[in-house]
This record gives C-alpha cells, structure tokens and sequence, in this order.
C-alpha cells in the first residue's frame, strides 16, 4: 500500500469535496423548503391539497434514489424543452440537484409535518386570538418552534444525505467519490484511494452525528 | 347599554354531540359576565366561539356590530380587537418577554417597532413584570407568565377580553396577583367576558353571573340574585361544592 500519492492528488479530491458539499448544502435548504411546504399541504383541510402531498411523498419514498437520479438527468431536459420549446442544455448538476431536492423533500415533509403536529392546539389559537392570518402564525409561532424540535432530526437526514450524494457518479459527476476512484485508476492505487475516501466520509459524518447528538442534549434542558 | 357581545341561540355539535344548546345571552359594555359550571359543561367552547376560535352551526354572535358568523367577516381583523386569556397561558416559548407583546402589535396591527416594544414596556410596568422583558417565558412562573398574557392581549387595545379559566392552571399563592389584575382592569371599565370558578372575585367584580350545565346556559342574572338563590338546583349544587372550598 502506498498513501504517499494521495497529497499530490489532493487539490483535485478537494474539487470533488466541494461539489459535494455544494450539492448537499442546496439539496438540503431546497429539499426542507419543499419538504414545508408539503408538509403544510399534508396538514391541510382540503382533502385534495392533502392527498396530493401524501402522494407525492408515497412516490419518492418508494423508488430508489438512484434511479430518481438517472431519471431526472434524462426527463429534466426533456420536460424543460417540452415548456419553452426550445433546447436547453442542464448540465448534471442542476439535474441532480433537482433530483436530491424532490427526493428528500419527501422525507423532510414527514420530519416537518411531525414537527408541526408536536406544537400545541393552544400556541395556534393564540396566534389566532392576537388577530394573526393562517400564514402568520405558522410563519411566526408554529415553525419557529417546530424548525427547533425537529432540527436534530433534520441534520439527522442531511448527513445520510452527504452519504447519498456520491450516487451521483451514475451521471458522470465528479464528486468526492468520483474523483477519488478516478484518481487512484489512472494511478494505479485504487484501493488506497478508495480507503482514503471511506475515511473521509466516515470521519465527516461521525463528527457531524456526534455534533447533532450534542446539540440534541442541549435542546433537551 | 349597548350590547358589546350578543349570543343568539347558539349550537354547535361535535359530530353527533352537541356541546351548546341554544346558548343565548349578551355582554353591555363595560359589563363583566362570570361563567361558571361544571367541567364539560361547554363554557371555553362558547367563549371560543366568541372570537370564532370554535365555528359553530346554527345561530350567531355579535361582536361590536359584527356578526362572528358571516363568512365574509373579517375574522383576524375581528379577533385583533378581541383580546383573550388562555387558561395555558400560551406564550410563545421562542421570544422573549418583550418580543411576544410586540409580534402582533408590529404584524398584525402595522405599528413600528419602538412602538410596539415601548407600549409592551408600559404594560409590563403595570402588570409588575418590567424586570422580566428580556427573559423567556419559560424563565417565569405561571402567575408572572399569566399576567405577561393579560399585558399581551392589552397590547393591541382590545375593545373586550374574554378569559378561560386564567387562574385554574395556577399555584394556590399564585392566584391573587392575577385576579388582582383582572380585578383592576374591570374597574377600569374594561368590557369582560370569565370563565373561572373563582367566586370571591365573582363576589366582587361580576355584574352578572352566567352558569351552564351540559351545553346550556341554565343560569343568567345578576350577581346578588345569583349567589342569593340561584333558581336551578344545578346551580344551588354547584355553589354549595364550589364555596365549601
Ligand atoms: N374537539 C372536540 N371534539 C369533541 N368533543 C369535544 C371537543 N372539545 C370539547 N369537546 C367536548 O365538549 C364538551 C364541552 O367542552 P368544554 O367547552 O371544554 O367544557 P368546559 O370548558 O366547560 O369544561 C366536553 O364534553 C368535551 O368533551
Ligand atoms: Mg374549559
């Protein structure tokens, strides 16, 4: 085994590192901020509003993440193209990053709507007592505190989604992964390259849980 | 008088379970009303339904002129004038002291934020609990944390109060800085709508007591005629329990 060609490759894993990064921080703001709104859709009293959501979230949490991917990487384009009629070039990464964010806004819909639903009746009414709209007191009482309750569960799902991005090698994007194992073939050092590789993934998402965990013990008290 | 609020044969069901029958009775201005009864007996359902925190299926309420039924209310434009106690108190945990008597002043009523934070400032001067602005509710007890709900509700210069219960959540030492509260605004010749089973502050603030049992109001009459001899046996039963206490 031979580590010693890992430190000359490093700018290029950090490109990969930083695509995935990229990639997971806007999945991860995307994916909550559709995963509320599904959520709110969920919650709601129309039972249409409410079907259409929880449809939604049966789909994506019944197809794998994968073929999610290589599916949109083919219907985005395709769907763009059919709107404005003309030919738009995406690019991989929006296409992923289009698929990360439905995706998990399936599973961030379950974590909100719990969220929402752990917060008193009487929080609500007295929202609506001081004169406040549906959207206010949601916006200003209700998530406020659902956002803090659920926010280990949330960095919970982030971290598996850190993981999950590396399925974008399907679609020929160079992420941490990707550039890992290319790296260690044309250097003949695949399996020190893919080691280093485990290692980092492990060691950024043990701290990041062990991160969550205290921040957990902190919101207890 | 004129008449502040108006209930007019009012009934609501859950379900199949009607919980208000024919509910119907009116508060004048300046007037303070008591409800009492037996737990279940209906009373924050029909309070709740004073400011439309509860529809209600046949009948209707009138609240300064406006009818609390009609669908084409304004309902938070209603519910801003209309200021309410929880018996949870209900603050909100994330903000401080100061920030929940500002949030509906500044978003509902459009006032800026000095004004909204200065006149929260005043009310908490009057409730005892300047000190405390920049806390959290959960730093406070539940008396200190009632009378931050009653400053809270002034805030928005409400027209009438209606409280549930204000002081049932409450420790026995913790009561009377509450009523104390209740009882000053009432001198103030603040319109008030309380549901509480606290006869001594009924004794000395009520103008009326209303009593209900199983979603009626089987009692409505003065102060004197009712704790002198209240008509129903129902009633005469629940004083006798209540003020061997
Ligand atoms: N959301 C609800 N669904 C069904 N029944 C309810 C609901 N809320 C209250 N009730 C019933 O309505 C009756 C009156 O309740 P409530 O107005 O809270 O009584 P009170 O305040 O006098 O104790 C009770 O029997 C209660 O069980
Ligand atoms: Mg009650």
């Amino acid at each position: 085994m031979d580590f010693s060609q890992i430190i000359p490759a490093l700018p290029d894993l950090m490109d990969g590192m930083w695509l995935t990064l990229k990639l997971m921080v806007m999945a991860v703001v995307g994916g909550v901020v559709l995963g509320t709104v599904l959520a709110l859709l969920r919650l709601s009293s129309n039972p249409v509003l409410s079907g259409l959501a929880k449809a939604y979230v049966n789909i994506f949490r019944s197809v794998p993440l994968l073929l999610v991917i290589i599916w949109f990487y083919l219907a985005v384009p395709m769907l763009l193209n059919w709107i404005t009629g003309e030919f738009v070039a995406v690019g991989a990464f929006t296409s992923c990053l289009v698929a990360f964010m439905m995706f998990e806004a399936a599973y961030y819909c379950e974590i909100v709507r719990a969220g929402i639903q752990s917060i008193a009746k009487g929080q609500v009414n007295a929202a609506y007592a001081l004169g406040m709209t549906y959207g206010q007191a949601m916006r200003l009482v209700v998530l406020p505190q659902a956002f803090r309750k659920m926010m280990p569960l949330l960095l919970q799902q982030s971290i598996i989604l850190f993981q999950d991005t590396s399925l974008v090698y399907a679609v020929g994007l160079m992420d941490f992964l990707s550039s890992a194992r290319s790296r260690g073939d044309i250097l003949g050092l695949p399996h020190e390259f893919l080691l280093f590789a485990g290692l980092i993934y492990f060691v950024v998402s043990f701290a990041a849980s062990r991160g969550v965990k205290h921040l957990q013990k902190r919101l207890a008290v | 008088m004129s008449s502040m609020i108006s209930i007019n044969n009012v009934n609501k069901w859950y379900g199949d379970f009607q919980v208000l029958t024919d509910c119907s009775t009116s508060v004048s201005k300046g007037e303070v009303v008591v409800v009492c009864g037996p737990s279940g007996s209906g009373k924050s359902t029909l309070i709740k339904c004073v400011n439309a925190l509860e529809p209600f299926q046949k009948g209707d309420i009138i609240v300064d002129g406006i009818s609390v039924g009609d669908p084409k209310t304004n309902l938070p434009k209603l519910r801003s004038r209309v200021g309410m106690v929880f018996q949870h108190f209900e603050l909100f945990p994330h903000l401080t002291i100061v920030e929940n008597l500002a949030i509906a002043q500044t978003k509902v009523l459009g006032r800026s934020k000095e004004e909204a934070e200065a006149k929260g400032i005043k009310l908490l001067e009057r409730v005892g609990l300047k000190a405390h602005a920049h806390k959290h509710p959960g730093q406070l007890s539940g008396g200190q944390q009632q009378r931050v709900a009653i400053a809270r509700a002034l805030a928005m210069d409400p027209i009438c109060m209606l409280f549930d219960e204000p002081t049932s959540a409450l420790d026995p030492e913790m009561i009377n800085e509450v009523l104390d509260v209740m009882t000053e605004l009432a001198k103030e010749g603040m319109t008030m709508m309380c549901v509480t089973h606290e006869m001594g502050f009924a004794r000395r603030v009520a103008d009326r007591v209303i009593f209900m049992d199983r979603g009626h109001i089987v009692e409505d009459c003065s102060k004197d005629d009712f704790f002198g001899t209240p008509r129903s046996e129902r009633a005469q039963q629940f004083l006798s329990k209540i003020l061997q206490h």
